[in-house]
Order: structure tokens, then C-alpha cells, then sequence
């Protein structure tokens, strides 16, 4: 029903307000990384699972910008 | 497909690694992708170590975590509603499909601890983890239900010392410590195992159920509905349901199956939770019966099923809320070691739900209750659990029910106190119309039967929310109003008045009801009275009946008796209606009673009883007042008949007295001359005759005083204070004007018996029968024989003297002659004669018939006396002494001796004589009657 143009603007949109929840909520989470999580959830990966990964990704590069010490494992 | 898949997710991963780890500028790019590639790999490992989601995969329950949290963090509220637009927006893409996932990981997220260093991991937790453990009581209470707000300790469980340390352990972990471990060894514990509460312990020791409390706690909200749920299926037993069985709720049981591999303790709070949603179930089938049985109940069945919809609409909400919290705990606990923890588990729902159950078990008590009652029946068990129970719950909970259920009970009573109508196609209303009414005015029943017969009260289904004497009242109203209107043909005031006072009623409001009632009774009660008085002369026509039926007009009873006394001496069937309308017509010309109103006039009128043969006119005569609709609802049928019945022992008073009269003039005159001539022979009768004459006019004037001053003019004057009354109700005239003729026939010596035993009465009286009536008949009679057996020596007397003229004549004319004046043979002839001539034979007979007269006469005017001495009525024993007020007649033992010497024809007495076994006045009558029998 829905012709592609319309699809990506739909996909924007569901985007901007995705992107201003985070916002509001406070997760540091860009545009870009937001979409590809987007993608990731939606291709099933658990939301759980996920926020681990991101905030472990967080915190690996956090160490990575305050020195590297005190690495974990 | 899968392939393809895990290739995206491979790819997208890369990139959140590589937008997220930085670039290094000093490093070179092994290192970089080294650590690239390692971090991609953990994140793998992440991913596939977590498989399913912890939570329940709903996106309003998250929305509502991410809303929550936003409060709580903001101090302005924007944010949450921000965030809700965004949410509504949100649901309306279609592009997501995992539109809670999404949602979650924003909430995961937030706050995250990107931007602050990494030891404030303390502050963080507390944060970030807010809804793991704790259920606050601010949603549950906003749930409309007070029973959550109730005092319970689960919110004392979260505050247990011992918590705080335990949070840690299950979730606090994923900001402090380190972190691989906590991934791989999510939910074990990591706190002290010294410092562990007993609460931990229990939760540790804790072995899983199948199926697990968990999931029994998911599908319980739809066992609190009634609903089958795959761990708890209803079954439906119809073993004892007869096959035609319209009320379903009674025919069909329901039960619960409860899995049999739980232990007992879950059981028995199984069966715990499995009371509210039979019950339930049950309650929704009679309200859902409603629609289909129709008329079962009748308006006030059909408003309580209504009232426990309502009821069972507040049910359905608290089982909402149930849901809500559930939900919330098994998401919160999806992640943690168990249900418990999280708040809410199936004790807690018992306990939830407990007022619920207390509801529903009052109202399928009621139900089963009521399901044979209707109307006032059904309201008055209702209102027993309102009025009488103990517990406020209850009283509250019947309360509410009541103010539902009564409303079509009291529209119909608006109905009938404003209108006068009957609305009440079920019979529900303690006022009953009565079916088959003949038609007003066809039959001789005529208004009374619409007053009295037409509706009844019927008390057992007067409710108890009101008092009997209310609803009397209420009763009087309505048939006030409707015989204003169909008996009086008043309708036009009715409606004016139904318009002008007409307001809601309704339950609870006592006071105001009972204001608004008493003052429809006051305006209804004025109205109907004024009516009866001046439309339908209601006084007017009592006023008449005293008049001519009650003898008080004097002048017309008198001018009635002279001018029928001629032909009512004739036998009854010679008797003509229209001699006897002329005569009244007559009388009614000739005296006061002809400037009466003619509309009194007209319903007077003369007739005769039923004839029957050997009867004179005397006895068939009666005067006759009509009475027609609607002045009869006061002066019944049956009033009527009393009034013919108090005209005729008068009318036949009347009459002695008249004829009493008439010949004591002839005698008087008669005296003068006639009677002179011939005292040698029947002085000493005529002397006797004349006391009893006399004795006999006295007693009846002394019987016509007391019955037209003493009784009728009494109750009379009793009759006009009564309806005078400004607050009388016709009711009120009814019985008043019913009194009225009981005094009338009771004290008027007309009542049915005297009171006296009748043992005595046999004994003394020579018939059997004892009553004043037929004494006084009686004492009539002799009286009336007496009258004649004077005329009877009278006659003689005349016959007498024609006689002696004759002798005297013939001695003159003899003497005239030169002859002697009486010759031998007439000498002869009159001694001869006199022993055969039936002339002669007259005077001892008549003089025998006089003493025997006079005799009977006295011996019952004595017993007479002596009943009336006894009788309880001052009055009547006032009657006694008036006939007796010299102590002529004896009435006790010791008076007699003097009675003795002032009569000539005492009977004497025999001062040995009294009997043993009787008391004095009965030896008195008795020994005095026989007495006179010997003399």
C-alpha cells in the first residue's frame, strides 16, 4: 500500500520521535547509533541485551579516554 | 534468512561499536580493530548469552515504567507529558514492530552513566533500578480501591533493613563491580551471605512450583473474571440443573479446577482466590439474565440486577488494577529470583481482594435471598442488611445497594401520593388494586367499595424503610386522591395538584420524605373533606338522618304519627305506598320540615318492609333517608341499616307512646263522666288501671328521654367534635360516624346482647332470649295488650253505663207508668244473666287479663332493671335509675321491703326464700316474677 517514499518518511519520523524520547530520557544516544539500534531491535536482538552492550561499549571507551587503566578482564 | 539476519545484526553492531568506541588518533590501526574486533566480540557473546527477553513484551507497561521514571527524576511534570505525546505518536507509526523493545532500551539507557565518572556507581543504582523491587503504593491507590491503602505490610516488607543490601545483590550489580562476571552470573547473589534476611533465606529455599506461582499469578485476573485461563479452567457442572430451568445462576454450577500438581498451601489460596471469581460468575449470569427473563423480578428486581452490575463494574475495575500491578511485578521480577520480591504474590492478591469478596459474597447472599421475593419483600431484606448487621461493611455496602433498588419504588410511590395512581405492573407496591371492582355506583356498594375495597394495603410488602404507620398514611393519600378523583369526579384538582406538588423521592433522605408526605396527607385530607362537606353535603345529610330517622324533629314525627296511626292499625296488606308518601308529604308540609332543602327532602321517603302475612301496618312502616355516592363511603350500607333499625325501636316507642296517650286522654275525659257512673262496679279496676297506665307512660318517656337526649344527642354532639377536627381525614369521619351509630344501637339498648350471663337470663327472663332488644320489645307488647285491655274495660265500662241509663230509663218510665220501678223478674234476669251473659262474663276475665298484664309488665321492667344495674355503661345504668328514680321497683334484696309498702302490686316477698346458689338481684327478679304469677 505504502509506496517507499512514504515508507522512509514514515521511518524519519518514527525516528525524530525515538530520537527525542532519548533525549528526554537522557541516554546520549545519537542520531546514527539510535537507528542502527533501531535496526538491531527490530531484527530481534533482545533490547536487554543491547543496553548491555552499549553500556559496556560506553564504559570501554570511557576507560579508553581516561587512560586505559583499570581495565576489566 | 536467519543467515541474512545475523549478517545485519553483525553489521549493525560493528557500527555502534565503531560510532561509539573512539579513534584513537596516537594509536595505529591494528590496535584500533584489535580492540574493535574484541569488543564486537563480547558484544556477540552478550547478546546470545541474554536470549529472550526478561519482561513481557508490552509496550504500554513499559511507556508506564518510562513515564514513572520521568516523574520521579523531573521535578516539573513537562517531561512526562512530553514524553506521552511523543508515546501517542509513537503507537500511531506503523513502521516499528517492536515498538517496546525499542522503547525499553531507551529506558535501559537512560541516564546512562556515559557522562559521569564511573565510581558514582551508588547514586546510579538507586536510579536506574527503581522499579525492580519496588510497587509504589501511589499507582495502586490511584486505582480507585481502598482496599490497597488499607494498612498493609507489603509496603513495610520493602522497608525492611535488610533490603537495601538485598536489592543489590539482584540488580544493583549491573553498575558496580565488575561487570563480566555480573552478565555472566546474572541474579546470583553477591551480597554477605551472613547478612541475608529471612525473607532471602525463605526466597532461596524457595522451590518452583509447576505451574509456576508466576504463571498462575498472570492468569489470574482472568479467573477473577470468571474467565478459563489455561492453568485454571472453569468447568461447568449441571448435574442437579433441571433441564428447563430459566434461572441460570441457580441451575448451572461452576468450578474451578485447580492444577494438581501444586502443593497444598498454593491450593488452598487457590481456593481462596477461586471464591470471588465463582461468585462472580455467577452474579453475571443474574445480571445478565435480566435482558433475557424480562419480568422476573419485576422494576425493583430489574434495579438491583442493575445495582450489582454497577457493583460488579467496581469489581471488574479492582481486578484491573490487579492486572496492572501483576503485570508490573512478574516484568520487575522477569529479571530478579523470583515473584515474591517483586510485591506482589497470590497471598497478596487474597488479600486484595478480600473486600472484593465480602461484596460479592453479600450480594449473591442477597441474591439468593430475594430470588422469590419482590417489591417492598425484596427491598425490606435488602434493608435488613442496611439495618440490622453488625458489620459496617456490610451496612455500608446494603446501603449503596438500597438507594439503587429503591428508585423504582419510589417513583411508583411518587406516583400514588402525587397522582393517586397505581403504577405497579408487577405488584410490587404494598397498595393493591382490587381486579375485579364492579363498576362505581352499579351495584348498592357504589362509592364504599371504592373507598374500602378498592385498593388494599398489603403489609408484608410494606418495605421497612418505612414504618407501618408511614405507610398507612401513604395508603390514605393515594386512596384519597383516587377517590377524589373517580368518586368525586374531581380530577381537574388532582392534576393541578400533582403539577403544583409533584418532586423526586428518593432513598436516604428520611426526613425530607416524611415532611413531603405528611404535608401531601394534610392538602389531600383538607381537600377530600371540604369536598364531601361542600360539595357533597356530606354534614348536611348526617344532620337529616338525626332529623326524621333519629326522631329530632319533634313536629314532623308527630304530625306523621297522627295522620298514618289510623291506617297503620290495619293489616299490612292493605297498606298503599302512595297513602303512605302522601301522609309523609303531609307531615312534611305541616311542619318545620318543610323549610329543609329540598335536595334532603327528595331522598326522604315512606315504605314498607317486606310483607309478611298477619302483620299490621305498625310493623312494616319504616321511614327511608337515600343515601347515594359518594356520601354512602361514610354512612354505609351497613350504617343505613343500622339508622332503619335505631327508626324502627323508636318508631314503635313512639308509637306506644301515642297510643299510650291517646287512651289515657279518653280515659281521663272519660272519667269525668262515663267512668263515674259505673265506679261502684270498676272503680277499684280503674283506679288500679290508671297506676299502671301511668307506671307504663313513665317508663316510656323516661326511655324516649334517655334514647333521643341521653344517647343520641351525646353522640351526636361526640359526632360533630369529631368531624369538626381541622386535621380530619375521611377516615377519621368514617370511623367517627361508625361510632356514632354503635353508641346510638348499643347504648340505645339496641346492641345485640346484654351483657349480663345468659345463664341468668334464662332462668329469670320467660323466654330464653335475653337481650335489651327483645325485653324491651316485649315490655312494649305488654304494653300495647295492656293499652287494649283497657280500651277493653273501658268499653265495658261504657256498656256498663248504657246499661244502667237503659235500667234507669226503664225504672222512670215505669214509674211514669205507675208501675214498680223494678220488677222481680228483671231482678231475676240480671243475677241469672250475668253468670251467662258474655257480657258479664267480660269483667273477671278482663280483670284477669289486666292483673296479668300488669304483672308481666313489672316483672320485666325488674329484670330490666336489674341488667341495666349491672351494665358497665354509665349511661345505661343511668336509664335505670331514671326508670326506677323513687326506688319503685326493686333492684336489690334489702330495698324491698320498702318497695313493698309503696306498691300496691309489689310482689311480696319472701324473706327466707333467696336462693343459695344465685346472687341477690338474680333471687330478686326471679322470686318477684313468680310471686306475682301466684297472687
Amino acid at each position: 500500500m505504502s509506496t517507499r517514499p512514504s515508507k522512509q518518511a514514515a521511518a524519519r519520523e518514527v525516528l525524530d520521535i525515538l530520537h527525542e524520547i532519548s533525549t528526554l530520557l537522557n541516554t546520549h544516544l545519537d542520531r546514527t547509533t539510535l537507528s542502527l539500534c533501531v535496526s538491531l531491535v527490530e531484527n530481534g536482538v533482545n533490547p536487554e541485551a543491547l543496553a548491555a552492550v552499549i553500556k559496556e561499549l560506553w564504559r570501554e571507551s570511557g576507560e579508553l579516554r581516561g587512560g586505559g587503566e583499570g581495565g576489566v578482564e | 534468512m536467519t543467515e541474512e539476519r545475523n549478517q545485519r545484526i553483525d553489521s549493525a553492531l560493528s557500527s555502534i561499536v565503531e560510532a561509539i568506541l573512539p579513534v584513537n588518533p596516537g594509536e595505529d590501526d591494528e590496535i584500533a580493530d584489535e580492540r574493535h574486533e574484541a569488543a564486537l566480540e563480547r558484544a556477540r557473546a552478550i547478546i546470545k548469552s541474554h536470549g529472550q527477553p526478561s519482561i513481557v513484551p508490552d509496550v504500554q507497561h513499559i511507556s508506564d515504567m518510562i513515564k514513572k521514571r520521568l516523574v520521579r527524576d523531573n521535578k516539573t511534570p513537562e517531561p512526562a507529558l512530553k514524553f506521552s505525546t511523543l508515546y501517542t505518536r509513537l503507537l500511531n507509526q506503523r513502521v516499528l514492530s517492536q515498538k517496546w523493545a525499542i522503547l525499553y532500551l531507551l529506558h535501559e539507557l537512560s541516564d546512562s552513566p556515559k557522562a559521569r565518572p564511573s565510581t558514582s556507581a551508588a547514586g546510579i543504582r538507586d536510579d536506574a533500578f527503581p522499579e525492580a523491587g519496588i510497587v509504589e503504593t501511589r499507582r495502586i491507590g490511584s486505582a480507585g480501591e481502598h482496599a490497597f491503602s488499607e494498612a498493609f505490610s507489603y509496603m513495610g516488607l520493602h522497608r525492611l533493613p535488610g533490603r537495601d543490601s538485598g536489592r543489590g545483590p539482584g540488580t544493583g550489580g549491573l553498575a558496580g563491580g565488575d561487570l563480566g562476571s555480573q552478565w555472566n552470573s546474572f541474579g546470583q547473589s553477591k551480597g554477605d551471605s551472613a547478612m541475608k534476611t529471612k525473607a532471602e533465606l525463605l526466597a532461596e529455599n524457595y522451590e518452583d512450583t509447576e505451574p509456576t506461582e508466576q504463571a498462575l499469578l498472570s492468569s489470574l485476573p482472568f479467573t477473577l473474571l470468571g474467565l478459563s485461563s489455561s492453568h485454571l479452567p472453569f468447568t461447568t457442572s449441571s448435574v442437579s440443573a433441571p433441564p428447563s430451568g430459566r434461572d441460570i445462576s441457580t441451575t448451572q454450577k461452576y468450578a474451578i479446577s485447580i492444577p494438581p500438581t501444586l502443593p497444598l498451601p498454593l491450593v488452598s489460596l487457590l481456593h481462596t482466590l477461586a471464591e470471588p471469581s465463582l461468585l462472580y460468575r455467577s452474579l453475571n449470569e443474574f445480571v445478565q439474565s435480566s435482558s433475557e427473563g424480562g419480568t422476573d423480578g419485576g422494576l425493583v428486581g430489574q434495579s438491583l440486577k442493575s445495582a450489582i452490575g454497577i457493583e460488579l463494574r467496581g469489581y471488574i475495575n479492582l481486578v484491573g488494577g490487579l492486572e496492572n500491578e501483576i503485570r508490573r511485578a512478574v516484568a520487575a521480577a522477569e529479571t530478579t529470583i523470583g515473584v515474591r520480591t517483586a510485591g506482589v504474590t497470590l497471598k497478596r492478591c487474597v488479600v486484595w481482594t478480600r473486600e472484593a469478596t465480602m461484596g460479592l459474597r453479600l450480594m449473591s447472599l442477597i441474591v439468593e435471598q430475594t430470588s422469590d421475593k419482590k417489591g417492598g419483600q425484596l427491598i425490606s431484606t435488602i434493608h435488613s442488611f442496611a439495618s440490622s448487621h453488625g458489620d459496617p461493611f456490610v451496612h455500608a455496602f446494603a446501603e449503596r445497594l438500597l438507594s439503587h433498588v429503591t428508585r423504582p419504588f419510589y417513583d411508583m410511590l411518587r406516583h400514588w401520593i402525587y397522582d393517586g395512581e397505581l403504577t405497579d405492573p408487577y405488584l410490587e407496591f404494598f397498595v393493591i388494586e382490587q381486579p375485579n371492582l364492579p363498576d362505581v355506583g352499579g351495584n348498592k356498594g357504589g362509592a364504599s367499595s371504592v373507598w374500602e375495597d378498592k385498593y388494599t394495603i398489603h403489609s408484608p410488602q410494606v418495605p421497612t424503610i418505612m414504618t407501618e404507620s408511614f405507610a398507612k398514611k401513604v395508603f390514605l393519600i393515594g386512596k384519597s386522591l383516587n377517590f377524589i378523583r373517580h368518586g368525586c369526579s374531581d380530577s381537574e384538582w388532582v392534576e393541578s395538584y400533582s403539577k403544583s406538588t409533584s418532586k423526586e423521592l428518593g432513598y436516604g433522605d428520611t426526613a425530607r420524605l416524611e415532611m413531603s408526605i405528611d404535608e401531601a396527607y394534610k392538602t389531600t385530607m383538607a381537600r377530600l373533606i371540604e369536598l364531601m362537606g361542600s360539595k357533597f353535603k356530606l354534614f348536611d345529610h348526617l344532620r337529616a338522618l338525626k332529623k326524621y330517622l333519629l326522631l329530632g324533629q319533634g313536629d314532623f314525627i308527630a304530625l306523621l304519627m297522627e295522620g298514618l296511626s289510623a291506617s297503620l292499625e290495619r293489616p299490612a296488606n292493605t297498606l298503599y305506598r302512595h297513602n303512605l308518601t302522601a301522609q309523609l308529604e303531609h307531615a312534611i308540609r305541616g311542619s318545620n320540615a318543610q323549610f329543609d332543602s329540598p335536595d334532603v327532602l327528595r331522598r326522604l321517603d315512606a315504605r314498607m318492609l317486606e310483607l309478611s302475612h298477619g302483620e299490621i301496618g305498625w310493623d312494616v312502616f319504616t321511614l327511608e333517608y337515600k343515601i347515594d355516592a359518594p356520601v354512602d363511603v361514610v354512612v354505609t350500607p351497613y350504617g343505613s341499616r343500622q339508622y332503619l333499625k335505631v327508626f324502627n325501636f323508636l318508631w314503635r316507642v313512639k308509637r306506644v307512646e301515642f297510643a299510650l296517650g291517646s287512651s289515657w286522654r279518653r280515659f281521663m275525659a272519660g272519667a269525668r263522666g262515663v267512668l263515674k257512673a259505673v265506679e261502684d262496679l270498676v272503680g277499684a279496676d280503674w283506679k288500679k288501671a290508671r297506676c299502671v297506665v301511668a307506671e307504663m307512660v313513665h317508663f316510656v318517656n323516661q326511655l324516649q328521654y334517655y334514647i333521643l337526649f341521653e344517647v343520641i344527642e351525646s353522640s351526636w354532639d361526640t359526632l360533630q367534635t369529631a368531624i369538626s377536627k381541622p386535621e380530619a381525614t375521611l377516615d377519621d369521619l368514617i370511623e367517627a360516624h361508625a361510632k356514632y351509630l354503635q353508641h346510638i344501637t348499643h347504648k340505645g339498648l339496641l346492641g345485640s346482647t346484654s351483657s349480663r350471663s345468659s345463664g341468668k337470663g334464662k332462668k329469670a327472663g320467660t323466654d330464653g332470649d335475653d337481650t335489651f332488644m327483645t325485653q324491651l320489645h316485649e315490655i312494649l307488647k305488654i304494653m300495647l295488650a295492656y293499652k287494649d285491655a283497657v280500651d277493653g274495660l273501658y268499653g265495658y265500662s261504657v256498656a256498663e253505663y248504657t246499661r244502667r241509663q237503659e235500667r234507669g230509663q226503664r225504672i222512670e218510665t215505669r214509674t211514669k207508668k205507675g208501675e214498680w220501678g223494678i220488677r222481680e223478674a228483671d231482678e231475676e234476669g240480671e243475677t241469672a244473666g250475668r253468670g251467662s251473659n258474655p257480657e258479664d262474663m267480660m269483667l273477671p276475665s278482663l280483670r284477669q287479663r289486666l292483673k296479668t298484664l300488669s304483672g308481666d309488665f313489672q316483672a320485666r321492667v325488674v329484670v330490666l332493671l336489674g341488667d341495666l344495674a349491672y351494665q358497665s355503661d354509665m349511661d345505661m345504668r343511668l336509664l335505670g335509675v331514671l326508670l326506677s328514680f323513687n326506688e319503685y321497683y326493686p333492684v336489690v334484696n334489702k330495698r324491698r321491703a320498702r318497695g313493698e309498702r309503696e306498691r300496691r302490686n309489689t310482689p311480696r316477698t319472701q324473706p327466707g326464700v333467696k336462693p343459695k346458689t344465685r346472687d341477690g338481684s338474680t333471687g330478686e327478679s326471679a322470686t318477684g316474677s313468680g310471686v306475682q304469677e301466684g297472687e
